[in-house]
């Protein structure tokens, strides 16, 4: 591992809390690693499975899934579709070996941007300490 | 011994920690005061070696020990630095009480009130709590940090007549009775005031630190209210006074005559 | 092979501050597909816009990723730029490389790496994106306005002025809010029945604006210009159809309880109106105080009621309306008893807050405007006004400023002054907070001309001592403990929202902050919006406001309301999940999953070989559906999918993302 070496972390956010609340964490100018890339997905509950396990597949060494708090969904009940989905993947990656630091599912509204910049802290904190994400991920 | 033949008498065992020593006396505020911790940690870890919660009879102590517990708990990174020092493991697993929350909790007032042989008929008693034991509220949990109840209940339960007065919340002077007595007595001395102006003929308290502070006061006072301390009224409203009085452990006159 | 620009934003140093734009220009360039590339100062300007329009004409582009702020910024500024230049506006990406990126990173290097990296992805997602059409919905012109509060009746007049019906509900038995409750206003004086019954009368009588009184929103669903609420109205128990308001019942009702409108200082009979100027000026019955619903004896009322308006069986009334719009005016309550322990306030009966000093000036109060204290009526000569009770006070969980209580305990003192001209005002206070125009004039003036004593500083305790309540605080500019004995303690007590304000934010979906004051769109440029389209805010509900700022408010709600009915169809966002029927197998587990309702069973026929063949798919209906993608993740077939959020386009985000610019490897 290289001295310099960061991890890689893929989230998924939902456009109505958590995007905002990264955005908020802009305009407030919070300061966060560099490590994490967001894909703006309309609700929580959009985020298929696959696309987790594609992002650990090709190399990412932690990835978020956030959406709004439960009961505050715009779309009524998605996160909680989202609650119960990743409860069980969570527990189906762990037991393929994953680490339970690489993978976190978070309610962050759009009021939270420094709870958006703390997840952020923690997961790169937590993840550095691990290392590389081998489980997984293809050799390319 | 008043608090122990009383608790006895109302079926709760207390066991004296073996070797123990003083809480500190003073919960730290600076992040890095972590010596000042190694105390209430090491009287903490000692009850849960001993297999028990802990109970403590005095406000500053339950301070010092509920506040440090909390924070051992929830901050992994002190722990493991007292931990390393005292060479004890203890990760917050136990609780910390207040006698008077034994009481109230566990026994129940109106089971109290029902063990009560000799009540302490219509005596106006000021409940006096002070800071320690209420506030800070969030770590404390105590009760109302403005408008506590628990010890006017606890008088109650014992048949004497509980009186309000503003400042029975407030700081009796603490430990400036060491470095400016005049402050102290200043400050204890309003307290006394304001209960005297209540109409309490006894004022009650839940900490030896008053008790003293509020002693010193008294003296320069006209009639003050005969201070006492929570156990003895307990002890004597349970009737075990006699039994403590007769194996010397309660010196006559502790307990103020009845008017 | 599509034809994709790319064009990166600086905006001004927000982002080149960070990110080297030149290096992210650059790096575009060479992503296959991307034929142009640029950067700009500020690309959102107009001649941004133009740089735009002209490379969408001149190379042909058919993608375009916009590297600058957040969508919720200018996704719409650049979608309706694209289209002037005849670009499909669903072609736009754009990439966040501002609020994600270079406003939250020190590195400049690892902020460049991470803004090409976003970039990268907002061009693979646009490389799958279609053209798309939004589809047309029709809507209904007649918008809910939910409290009836100055705020609450400004938009709904401003709606009703022009031209479109109102359905104003308010939970109260009368209109008016909180302002009927106050005596005079700042900076003016001006007598607030004065401004305020007159606007009272026109909403009542208005002919677009029906009143829904003692009522509540108990249900939302469907979207902007088709919302259908739920109203659910308590029993009155008088018809008030019947009711001719003689307020006979009132005189001889013996029930007295403690007037909530007046702050308990004074009494109410069991059936009755708020306040003599109540509109609609129709009685109401306070089932817990009345002896009749209560015991079963009484029933006077019932008995001398000339028109037989009283109805003790009413029940509960459940109603749906069809609104296009939404106004949430639903106000302030103040932080109460339990908060301010310390302060005495609900043990003594001589420390009142505002609202109540308000009801002790007002000529239509328990004291018919003199300035009494509550415990024995006599008037008092020393009064503490505390400021902060509760606001900018995180240990209160009020870490906000209430804003309005500087103004009105300068407005309390004046009016004390010159009431009780030998009595004195004292005044604890943070700070003078007092923006605003003609307002720190006015602050100035109790000062100066009406003798009040602003003490800087916090008040310890407050507790009664002969007769007196002792108020122990300090006073920081003079380095002095301070303990006055007044007559009667008034707190200034933190703004907080409605009661119900959280519970009513679920129900129409609008976000609330920590504090549970609903939040805007954009706290600058969208002051009246919600993230909800077609809900709107006004007044109080979104943070402390006073009435003029309600007021503005509430006329720029109406004002978006009106824009928005002067369309006869509404456009809908086309980002709607869509059916591949060649992959459903018509299994159906979409249609338990979506929360709209939106997916229905359809009868597929087809031809197989020369036999005609029917078989179940599902169908998606444009109008209900909302884009949230649940059935896309539910679908086992993959045939089922999310216009503009793609599995492929999600999955090439992914793949993008995972390459990471600059990560050593």
């Amino acid at each position: 591992m290289s001295h310099d070496w960061q991890p890689r972390i893929v989230a998924f956010a939902c456009r109505w809390c958590t995007y905002a609340g990264a955005d908020l964490a802009g305009t407030r100018r919070m300061d966060y690693p560099a490590s994490i890339r967001l894909i703006r997905v309309p609700c929580s509950g959009r985020v298929n499975p696959s696309f987790v396990v594609r992002a650990f597949q090709r190399g990412a060494d932690g990835v978020l899934v956030a959406g709004c708090h439960p009961g505050d969904c715009h779309y009524i009940e998605g996160n909680l579709f989202t609650r119960r989905r990743y409860s069980l993947v969570k527990r189906l990656l762990e037991y393929l070996g994953m680490e339970p630091e690489r993978f976190r599912v978070e309610w962050i509204s759009a009021a939270e941007g420094a709870r958006f910049a703390q997840v952020v802290k923690e997961m790169t904190e937590d993840i550095s300490q691990l290392g590389p994400n081998a489980k997984m991920r293809e050799q390319l | 011994m008043t608090a122990r033949e009383s608790a006895r008498c109302l079926g709760i065992s207390l066991e004296e920690l073996e070797d123990w020593q003083c809480c500190g006396a003073v919960f730290p505020l600076a992040t890095d005061a972590i010596i000042n911790l190694a105390s209430p940690f090491r009287t903490l870890a000692s009850a849960h070696q001993a297999g028990a919660d802990l109970v403590t009879l005095c406000s500053g102590c339950l301070n010092v020990l509920r506040r440090t517990n909390k924070l051992v708990a929830a901050d992994a990174e002190i722990r493991k630095k007292l931990e390393d020092f005292v060479e004890m493991k203890y990760a917050g697993e136990r609780k910390v009480f207040h006698l008077l929350e034994v009481l109230r909790d566990e026994t129940g007032f109106d089971q109290l009130q029902k063990k009560v042989v000799h009540p302490l008929d219509d005596v106006t008693v000021a409940p006096y709590y002070g800071c320690l034991l209420l506030r800070p509220a969030e770590d404390m949990a105590f009760d109302h940090p403005d408008k506590p109840v628990i010890m006017g209940e606890f008088l109650r339960a014992l048949g004497a007549k509980p009186v309000s007065y503003p400042f029975q919340t407030e700081c009796c002077g603490s430990y400036l009775s060491v470095s400016s007595v005049d402050s102290t007595r200043q400050a204890a001395s309003a307290v006394l005031k304001s209960a005297q102006a209540a109409g309490a003929q006894w004022l009650v308290t839940s900490c030896p630190t008053c008790l003293y502070n509020l002693e010193l006061a008294a003296e320069s006072l006209d009639e003050p209210p005969r201070l006492v301390y929570f156990t003895q009224l307990l002890a004597h409203a349970l009737g075990v006074d006699a039994y403590l009085e007769e194996n010397g452990a309660l010196a006559k006159n502790v307990m103020p005559e009845v008017n | 092979m599509r034809r994709i620009g790319v064009f990166v934003c600086s905006c001004g140093l927000n982002i080149a501050g960070r990110v080297d734009v030149q290096k992210v220009t650059d790096a575009a360039a060479g992503i296959p597909g991307v034929v142009h590339s640029e950067n700009y100062k500020y690309m959102c300007s107009e001649p941004g816009q133009n740089l735009i329009a002209d490379a969408i004409r001149q190379k042909r582009l058919d993608g375009l990723v916009v590297a600058a702020c957040s969508p919720a910024m200018h996704e719409l500024t650049f979608r309706s730029a694209a289209k002037l230049a005849g670009l499909n506006p669903y072609m736009v990406q754009m990439a966040n490389i501002r609020e994600h990126c270079s406003w939250v990173h020190r590195d400049e290097e690892q902020a460049t790496a991470k803004a090409t990296d976003i970039v990268r992805a907002a061009v693979e997602k646009v490389r799958r994106d279609q053209p798309l059409e939004p589809t047309r919905i029709p809507l209904t012109k007649k918008a809910l306005v939910i409290g009836g509060g100055i705020a609450g009746m400004q938009s709904a007049l401003d709606i009703a002025d022009a031209g479109y019906d109102v359905v104003l509900v308010e939970k109260d038995a009368t209109i008016g809010g909180r302002m009927a409750q106050l005596s005079e206003t700042f900076p003016t004086l001006d007598c607030a029945s004065c401004i305020l019954t007159p606007k009272m009368a026109e909403v009542a009588r208005h002919p677009r604006i029906q009143l829904a009184m003692c009522s509540r929103v108990t249900q939302v669903a469907g979207y902007v210009g088709n919302f259908t609420v739920q109203i659910t109205q308590a029993p009155t128990y008088v018809d008030w159809e019947k009711c001719i308001g003689c307020m006979d019942c009132q005189e001889r009702c013996p029930s007295r309880l403690p007037s909530e409108f007046d702050r308990g200082l004074g009494k109410r009979k069991a059936i009755g109106v708020d306040f003599p100027q109540a509109v609609p000026n129709r009685p109401v019955i306070k089932a817990d105080h009345c002896l009749y619903l209560q015991k079963g004896r009484c029933g006077i009322c019932e008995k001398i009621c000339p028109v037989e308006a009283v109805d003790f069986q009413q029940q509960e009334k459940v109603w749906e309306e069809e609104v296009g719009a939404i106004i949430v005016a639903t106000g302030f309550d103040v932080l109460g008893a339990e908060a301010f322990a310390e302060y005495g306030y609900g043990q003594y009966p001589d420390v009142i807050d505002s609202l109540a000093y308000e009801r002790l000036n007002s000529s239509s109060g328990p004291t018919e405007g003199v300035i009494r204290r509550p415990s024995d009526g006599e008037i008092p000569k020393e009064v503490v006004f505390i400021q902060c009770a509760g606001s900018r006070d995180p240990d209160k969980g009020k870490a906000y400023c209430s804003k309005i209580c500087c103004m009105y305990t300068a407005k309390h003192a004046t009016l004390y002054r010159h009431k009780v001209p030998d009595g004195q005002a004292y005044i604890f206070y943070m700070d003078i907070r007092a923006g605003g125009k003609g307002y720190e004039e006015f602050v100035q003036r109790a000062v100066e001309q009406d003798g009040a004593l602003y003490l800087r500083g916090r008040v310890s305790r407050v507790y009664e001592e002969d007769g007196k309540i002792v108020v122990k605080g300090v006073d920081t500019l003079a380095g002095e403990n301070i303990e006055i004995a007044a007559d009667l303690v008034v707190l200034a007590s933190a703004v907080t929202p409605r009661t119900g304000a959280r519970e009513l934010a679920q129900v129409l979906k609008v976000p609330a902050d920590q504090d549970g004051f609903y939040n805007e769109a954009h706290p600058k440029l969208r002051p009246v919006e919600t993230v909800t389209a077609g809900v709107y805010l006004a007044g109080a509900v979104a943070g402390p406001r006073d009435i003029p700022e309600a007021v503005a408010n509430a006329s720029g709600a109406a004002a978006k309301v009106a824009v928005l009915f002067s369309n006869d169809e509404l456009e809908n966002e086309p980002l709607i999940a869509a059916v591949d029927e060649s992959k459903c197998s018509g299994c159906l587990w979409c249609v338990p999953v979506c929360p709209f309702d939106a997916i229905e069973e359809k009868e597929l026929i087809e031809r197989v070989g020369s036999k005609e063949v029917t078989r179940p798919v599902a169908t998606v209906n444009a109008g209900l559906c909302q884009g949230c993608g649940a059935c896309s993740v539910a679908c086992r077939d993959g045939a089922m999918n999310l216009k503009g959020f793609t599995n492929e386009q999600i999955l090439a985000e992914v793949e993008a993302l995972c390459l990471m610019t600059g990560s050593p490897e």
